[in-house]
C-alpha cells in the first residue's frame, strides 16, 4: 500500500480548473519530485493533499484512508506536514517560537520536550541558531526557508510536502538546502518535493512526475526523466526563473 | 502647591477612566488582530458585564465577589455565543459583512437589555467598603484605586498569557497567518473563539469596574467603545501596547481638559485628540507607517 495515493483528482481555483485528473502515488520512504512550469498545478496538488484546497473529484488516500474531505488541521494531525511556497514564517513570532508551533499537530507533548526538540533542530540548521530570538520577518530568504523546513519537521511528519524550497535563493544556499533535504530523507522521512529547479530536484529524488497544465504527462526515475527528450527540452535545457 | 495637588487629583481620575478605555481597547485590538474586523459590539460587552453584575448582586443578592465571578463566567459564555452567532457564520466573507454583523449585534443587545431591564440606569456598589484615602492632599477614591490595580493586573496577565504560553503563541500565529496556522494543526476556529471569550471577559470586567462610577446603563458601552476605538487609533491601530497607552492618554487628556477648559465638552476632547492624531500622526503612537498590511 502506498503511503500517499491520488486517484483522478480534479481541483478548482475559483472557476479555473487547476488539476485535471491527477493520479500519483508516493511509497513509504521515497523521495518523489513533482516538476513543471509555473501554473502547471504543482502547488495546487500539494494544497489538495494538505487540505487547503478541496478536490472537486477524485480521491486522496493517506495510509489507505481517504483524507480529501478533512480540513488542514485534521490532515496535519495524521502526520502530513506541508512547508508551503513562500515559507509563510509567522513574522511577529521569534524563530524559536515558529519552530515550537511546528509541533501543534501533536497532542499532549510537554513544553520541555518541545524545547529540547527545538534545540535539536538548531543543530540540524546551525545557520538559524544565532537568530533564535529574532522575529521571523527579520530573517533573509534562505534563513526563512531553513526555518520553514525546521518548523515542518517539528510535526514529526510521516510525509513532508516541500513546495519550491529553492525559490529565490542564491545557488550556494540551494546546494546547502538540498544537502539538508538529503539528510532528512536519510532519517526515513517520506518527501514529496515540488520544484522548478528540475536538475536539483532530480539529483535527490527516487522518482519524478512532470505536470503540465493540470495533467501528469511523464513519470519515471531521474535517469529516465533526464533521458527524455521532451522533458529535457522543456525543463532541463532552458534557464530557470 | 494647590495647583499641583489639583492636577495630581485630575491625573488620578484620568488614569482611572483611561484604564477602562484601555481595557475595552485591548479587547478591540485582540479581535482586530485575530479576525481583521472591528467589533462594534465591544462596548456592549462592558454594558452586559455591568448588567450581569447588577443582576447577580443587586437582583439576586449574591455576595459581591461571587456575583463578580458569576458576571465574568456569564461573559465567557456570552463570548462563545457571540463568536458562533455573530462571527463564525461569516468567517469566510470579507471584513464588511462581519463588521455589519457586529453592528447589528450591538443594536440587538442594547434593545434586548432595554426590554428586560428598563431604561433607568442602575446604581452599583463599590468593590471596597470605604470611600478612599487622602494622600498629600489628593483624594484617592477607592473604586479608582480598584480600577487601576485591576487594570495593571489584567495587562500583566494578558502579557504573560500571550507571550509566555504556547496557547498565547498559537493565538498570535492565528492572527498573523490563518492558513499557515491550520497547516501546522492549530485549531483556528477554536483560537478565534478563545479570543472572543477573552475579549468579552475583559469588556465585562471593565463594565463591572466602571459601574459604580458611571452607573450601569444601556448606553454606557457606546460612549466607552467610541473612546476606546479612538484610543486604538491614537495608540497605533492593532497594537496591543498602543491600545493601553492610548486608553490611558485619552482618559488623562479628557480629565485635564474638562477641568481647565470646559466640563460640558468633556466627551469632545477625546475626539479632538483623535482628529489631531489623524492629521499629524495617523499611524498612531506605536504604529508603523504602512498603508496596508502586506
Amino acid at each position: 500500500m502506498p503511503l500517499l495515493e491520488l486517484t483522478n483528482v480534479a481541483s478548482y481555483y475559483g472557476n479555473v480548473q487547476a488539476l485535471k485528473g491527477v493520479s500519483l502515488h508516493v511509497e513509504q520512504g521515497e523521495l518523489v519530485t513533482l516538476l513543471g512550469a509555473n501554473g502547471a498545478g504543482k502547488s495546487t496538488t500539494l494544497k489538495t493533499i494538505s487540505g487547503l484546497v478541496v478536490p472537486a473529484q477524485g480521491e486522496v488516500l493517506f495510509e489507505g484512508r481517504p483524507i480529501h474531505k478533512l480540513g488542514p488541521e485534521a490532515i496535519a494531525r495524521l502526520g502530513i506536514s506541508h512547508v508551503p511556497e513562500g515559507r509563510r514564517i509567522f513574522p511577529g513570532l521569534t524563530v524559536r517560537e515558529n519552530i515550537l508551533l511546528g509541533a501543534s499537530n501533536r497532542k499532549g507533548v510537554p513544553r520541555r520536550l518541545l524545547e529540547e526538540e527545538a534545540d535539536e533542530k538548531f543543530t540540524i540548521f546551525p545557520e538559524i541558531k544565532s537568530f533564535e530570538n529574532a522575529l521571523g520577518w527579520t530573517l533573509s530568504g534562505g534563513q526563512q526557508q531553513m526555518l520553514a523546513v525546521a518548523r515542518g519537521l517539528m510535526a514529526k511528519p510521516k510525509l513532508l510536502l516541500l513546495d519550491e524550497p529553492s525559490l529565490g535563493l542564491a545557488p550556494l544556499i540551494v546546494q546547502n538546502l538540498f544537502g539538508t533535504i538529503r539528510r532528512i530523507r536519510a532519517t526515513g522521512t517520506t518527501i514529496l518535493l515540488v520544484e522548478q529547479n528540475a536538475n536539483m530536484a532530480l539529483s535527490v529524488a527516487d522518482r519524478g512526475y512532470v505536470l503540465e497544465t493540470g495533467t501528469l504527462t511523464v513519470e519515471g526515475t531521474p535517469k529516465e526523466l533526464l533521458g527524455n527528450e521532451e522533458v529535457r527540452a522543456a525543463y532541463l535545457g532552458g534557464h530557470h526563473a | 502647591m494647590e495647583f499641583i495637588t489639583e492636577n495630581l487629583q485630575i491625573l488620578f481620575t484620568g488614569l482611572g477612566l483611561g484604564s477602562i478605555y484601555a481595557l475595552v481597547a485591548l479587547g478591540f485590538v485582540l479581535i482586530i488582530r485575530a479576525t481583521n474586523v472591528v467589533n462594534f459590539a465591544q462596548g456592549d460587552f462592558a454594558m452586559l458585564g455591568g448588567y450581569a453584575m447588577v443582576l447577580f448582586f443587586t437582583g439576586l443578592g449574591w455576595p459581591y465577589w461571587i456575583a463578580f465571578i458569576g458576571a465574568l463566567l456569564a461573559m465567557a459564555v456570552f463570548g462563545v455565543l457571540f463568536n458562533y452567532g455573530v462571527y463564525y457564520p461569516l468567517r469566510h466573507r470579507s471584513f464588511l459583512p462581519v463588521l455589519i454583523s457586529t453592528l447589528g449585534a450591538s443594536i440587538f443587545l442594547q434593545n434586548t437589555v432595554l426590554y428586560v431591564a428598563g431604561p433607568q440606569p442602575k446604581p452599583l456598589d463599590k468593590l471596597l467598603n470605604f470611600d478612599g484615602i487622602t494622600l498629600g492632599g489628593v483624594f484617592l477614591d477607592s473604586q479608582y484605586i480598584v480600577i487601576l490595580v485591576a487594570t495593571v493586573a489584567l495587562v500583566f496577565f494578558t502579557f504573560l498569557f500571550f507571550e509566555k504560553t504556547l496557547l498565547g503563541k498559537k493565538l498570535q500565529a492565528t492572527s498573523q497567518d490563518k492558513d499557515m496556522a491550520r497547516l501546522l494543526g492549530i485549531p483556528v476556529a477554536l483560537m478565534i473563539a478563545i479570543t472572543f471569550i477573552y475579549s468579552a471577559v475583559l469588556g465585562g470586567i471593565a463594565g463591572v469596574l466602571v459601574g459604580p462610577i458611571l452607573f450601569v446603563s444601556i448606553g454606557m458601552g457606546s460612549i466607552i467603545a467610541l473612546k476606546a476605538f479612538a484610543a486604538t487609533i491614537i495608540g497605533g491601530f492593532g497594537d496591543v501596547k498602543g491600545a493601553i497607552v492610548g486608553g490611558l492618554l485619552l482618559g488623562v487628556i479628557e480629565s485635564l481638559a474638562a477641568q481647565h477648559i470646559s466640563v460640558p465638552y468633556k466627551d469632545a476632547y477625546a475626539f479632538l485628540a483623535l482628529f489631531l492624531f489623524l492629521l499629524f500622526r495617523p499611524q498612531g503612537i506605536f504604529g508603523e507607517k504602512v498603508s496596508e498590511k502586506a
